[in-house]
């Protein structure tokens, strides 16, 4: 897939994650750790990633954060969006050359967990505390079954779209 | 199932019990008093032993206000004017491990590990 037909692709790709993401902030977390969600809008971002590259899931990923920034209306939505969002497509970038694509889920997985020590990190600099270092565990054992799942999604999506990008 | 697969379904497990249960089943070390700091710095310490009678109390920032209520034995944050009010959902706290956080006011709540 190249030219405007990829663009096209891609801005659908960032409007649903974008869709997504709005939706996804409207539920209530479940459990009372802070910070932790099912991160939603990263299936888009896995799904960008394995179908046209990590350069391409990169844009999406950036058009969806400063959006998602102007919707929720805070800067520092941005900043925390921004610090597990690169960490976690960055470790995806390097992760996802070394699965099959039967097992995506494992490389969401490893995303998962990058993007919450990025937010965890980046909440320690605004504090200027360690103690929260205290919610890792939590923040861990989130990221496995939320990245899991959302990996597991993405997955799903491969076949039936790989038909649709040639 | 391939055996791969499985190796990574059975270590992700084993390692979402295991921070599950450091963080569900860790000790608690009671303290009595809560130490609360903005942007790093310490700003109020509230002994937790000598409310008998709950009461609150409010905590100013240049980011805005959070309001403590105080307990014997535990703070919670009952109000905020951050757009977030993860600190508020958050409940009370009370012992030392896990602090409350309301990141938008850069406020930190912590119970102090008692002196041994």
């Amino acid at each position: 897939m190249r030219g405007t037909k990829k663009l096209v692709f891609m801005a659908l790709l960032a409007a649903i994650s974008l869709v997504v993401w709005v939706i996804e902030a409207q539920i209530p977390a479940p459990i009372p750790v802070p910070g932790v969600k099912l991160g939603l809008a990263s299936v888009v971002t896995l799904t960008a990633m394995a179908l046209l590259g990590r350069k391409e899931a990169l844009a999406v990923l950036l058009v969806r954060i400063v959006l998602a920034g102007v919707f929720a209306g805070s800067f520092s939505a941005i900043l925390f969006s921004l610090a597990g969002g690169l960490l976690s497509w960055l470790v995806m970038a390097l992760t996802l050359g070394l699965f099959p694509e039967n097992r995506l889920w494992v490389v969401s997985v490893f995303g998962a967990i990058a993007h919450n020590a990025g937010q965890l990190l980046a909440a320690m600099l605004v504090t200027k505390t360690t103690a929260l270092i205290a919610y890792a565990p939590a923040l861990l054992c989130a990221a496995i079954v939320t990245g899991a799942f959302t990996g597991a999604a993405a997955q799903a999506l491969q076949k039936p779209l790989r038909g649709h990008i040639r | 199932m391939k055996r791969k697969t499985l190796f990574w379904i059975v270590l992700f497990a084993v390692l979402a019990a295991a921070s599950a249960g450091m963080y569900l089943l860790r000790g608690g070390a009671g303290g009595t008093v809560a130490a609360v700091y903005v942007d790093g710095e310490l700003r109020d310490r509230i002994d937790l032993s000598a409310a008998v009678i709950p009461y609150e109390l409010t905590v100013e920032t240049e980011y805005g206000y959070n309001t403590l209520r105080v307990s014997h034995g535990a703070v919670e944050v009952a109000e905020a004017d951050c757009d977030e009010q993860v600190c508020v959902h958050q409940g009370a706290i009370r012992d030392s491990l896990v602090p409350i956080v309301c990141l938008p006011h850069r406020l930190v709540i912590q119970i102090e590990e008692p002196e041994p």
